[in-house]
């Protein structure tokens, strides 16, 4: 083996061995001797639960950067993580960060939100907002709360449904009414079973409703009969609406009553004379008077009154006020 | 106490050893082909061996520990205790071990027969000393060497966990899910801290067997003495300073 290619063996062993070292010092601590660019920023939080140096910071799940150190803050009274940021990336100043669980066996990275463009960009060495998540410890001893409660309500039901041995329980006092009950309830069933049985075959009035399309066709007709009325009675009211108007402006005998006053003075006189005449009457003077004191004229009248009585029966039987008329009237 | 004077008399050599050939480092780019050569020695021929072995150290690995964690549902983190094995412990070790073994031999013999056939007197008489010519370019080699056998064996062993990990139908553990966890509860000072220790064992295993070889005293026989001896004791201080090394780091580092 000549000199020169066992010398190139050599540095090539040696160059092997080195980017080995450097790929193995990259992956393990995401290695910063020729990323040590870019601003960092701080990010305090009350714990940095498992995060730890070397992970990564992600914007919107773009990873941008890493967290550079985690230590206590110089006043002890909460952990600061300084994130390494890209310099290509602006972090506006409402961006909110927050440490975020990737795994259950731990692996944790810092979720930064967007923020909106119109804020101002934070410089280098600037303090990020953080807010703070519930890691899955949090989770699991409120799992853990719910599952106590859920227990507590759960016995309490148990306790309503089967009794707690000295009282007796929901099911309980069900089965004594059901087994007390057992024969009442079986006649009402065989009762309920006739009378559903008949509104099947039709008998009854509910069950020939039910089973009849006769009725219910008259039923439809009914109804349209009923709103054929109503818009009789629509135009009814259009037409009162109208004489109402003529009277409001003085139209015709009834107007010129409700708003002439020469009409209310002779209205006046009118009752006067009214008076006078039967003042005449009450004391037996003229024709109308003697009529009124004279007891052969009352008999007389009254077999007239009799007479007209039955003929105004008769005429009451020929003229029935039809279902329909009651119906429209009960509407308006 | 002959056995103790002997133990403390190879302490002693040794560290003479160390001393003079770091003495001697200002002319390692004069001797720059023979430290060549021993890189193509030390790394490049070792290179196979060191990755058969990771392959089937991490798969083993992957395998005892699906076995034994499926008992109680940690398989999902397989890939946290290959990879933390390997590059902590395994790794580092077992180059070294095979260091010893391929390396550590090789040089024990080639110096002990060196030094028995009267080579290294020769060398002494024309003013060129062995720490200079024969040490010196051994130790830079191993040291630049270790690193990348070390790293070599941390990543095929992950690999061959991943793989094994994957394809064991008691385990069926995506790569994936078992690269995550692998970088979920690893830093890359765990693959340092194995690096430091394979250096150190490295560095240890050649002067070690250096030494050996050139203190070596009488005739042929002694040459396979000195190769076990030099075995031996590589092994016996690999896991020794093993764990010294390890608690150091550990404290260094926390």
């Amino acid at each position: 083996m000549n000199n020169a290619q066992q010398t190139a063996r050599v540095g090539l062993f040696f160059l092997l061995g080195l980017a080995l070292i450097w790929v193995t010092f990259e992956t393990l601590s995401d290695g910063k001797v020729f990323k040590d660019r870019g601003y960092t920023l701080i990010a305090g939080f009350e714990s940095l639960k498992e995060l730890k140096q070397g992970d990564e910071v992600r914007m919107a799940g773009v990873k941008i950067g890493s967290v550079e150190e985690t230590h206590l803050s110089p006043s002890g009274r909460r952990a600061e993580a300084v994130l390494r940021i890209d310099p290509k990336v602006t972090i506006r100043e409402n961006a909110v960060a927050s440490i975020v669980m990737a795994g259950l066996i731990g692996t944790n990275y810092i979720g930064i939100e967007l923020g909106t463009a119109d804020a101002a960009a934070l410089k280098d060495g600037a303090e990020i907002q953080t807010k703070v998540t519930p890691d899955i410890n949090a989770i699991m001893s409120e799992l853990g709360n719910l599952g106590k409660k859920l227990e507590g309500a759960l016995n309490s039901i148990t306790g309503a449904v089967s009794g707690d041995g000295k009282t007796p329980g929901l099911f309980q006092k069900l089965d004594k009414v059901v087994t007390d009950n057992s024969d009442k309830i079986t006649a009402t069933m065989t009762n309920l079973q006739d009378v559903t049985a008949k509104l099947n075959q039709g008998e009854g009035t509910l069950g020939r409703l039910i089973n009849d399309p006769k009725m219910h066709d008259e039923l439809v007709a009914s109804v349209h009969e009923i709103k054929r009325v109503a818009s009789d009675a629509r135009t009814f009211v259009a037409n009162a609406q109208a004489i109402i108007d003529q009277v409001k402006t003085g139209q015709g005998a009834l107007g010129a009553l409700v708003f002439d006053e020469k009409t209310a003075t002779d209205l006046k006189s009118s009752v006067a004379n009214l008076r006078a005449v039967s003042d005449k009457l009450a004391k037996g003077e003229g024709t109308l008077g003697k009529l009124l004191h004279d007891d052969s004229i009352l008999r007389d009248a009254q077999a007239v009154l009799k007479k007209a009585n039955t003929a105004i029966d008769g005429l009451g039987d020929s003229g029935p006020i039809t279902a329909l008329g009651v119906v429209a009237n009960s509407l308006f | 106490m002959n056995q103790l004077t002997a133990i403390l008399e190879g302490i002693g050599s040794t560290v003479q050893l160390l001393f003079r050939a770091a003495f001697y480092t200002p002319t390692l780019w004069r001797q720059r082909a023979r430290f060549i050569e021993q890189c193509y020695l030390i790394g490049y021929t070792t290179l196979p061996i060191v990755a058969i072995l990771s392959f089937f150290i991490g798969s083993v690995l992957a395998l005892q520990a699906g076995y034994s964690m499926s008992n109680f549902g940690a398989k999902q983190f397989i890939g946290s205790l290959v990879g933390l094995s390997m590059a902590r412990e395994l790794g580092p070790v077992m180059a070294a071990i095979l260091l010893a073994g391929r390396v550590g031999s090789a040089i024990a013999a080639e110096l002990a027969s060196m030094k028995v056939y009267q080579e290294i007197d020769a060398l002494e008489t024309m003013n060129i000393p062995p720490a200079r010519m024969l040490v010196l370019p051994r130790l830079a080699a191993v040291l630049v060497m270790m690193p990348v056998l070390a790293i070599i064996a941390d990543l095929v062993g992950w690999f061959g966990g991943a793989l094994i990990s994957k394809y064991t139908q008691s385990i069926a553990i995506e790569p994936e899910a078992y690269f995550s966890v692998l970088r979920r509860f690893m830093e890359f000072k765990d693959v340092l801290n194995g690096l430091i220790k394979a250096e150190v064992f490295g560095f240890v295993i050649v002067l070690v067997s250096c030494n050996i070889g050139l203190n070596t005293r009488g005739g042929p026989r002694e040459i396979g003495a000195a190769v076990t001896k030099a075995v031996v004791t590589s092994l016996i201080l690999i896991l020794v300073l093993d764990y010294f090394v390890t608690k150091a780091l550990m404290h260094l580092q926390s």
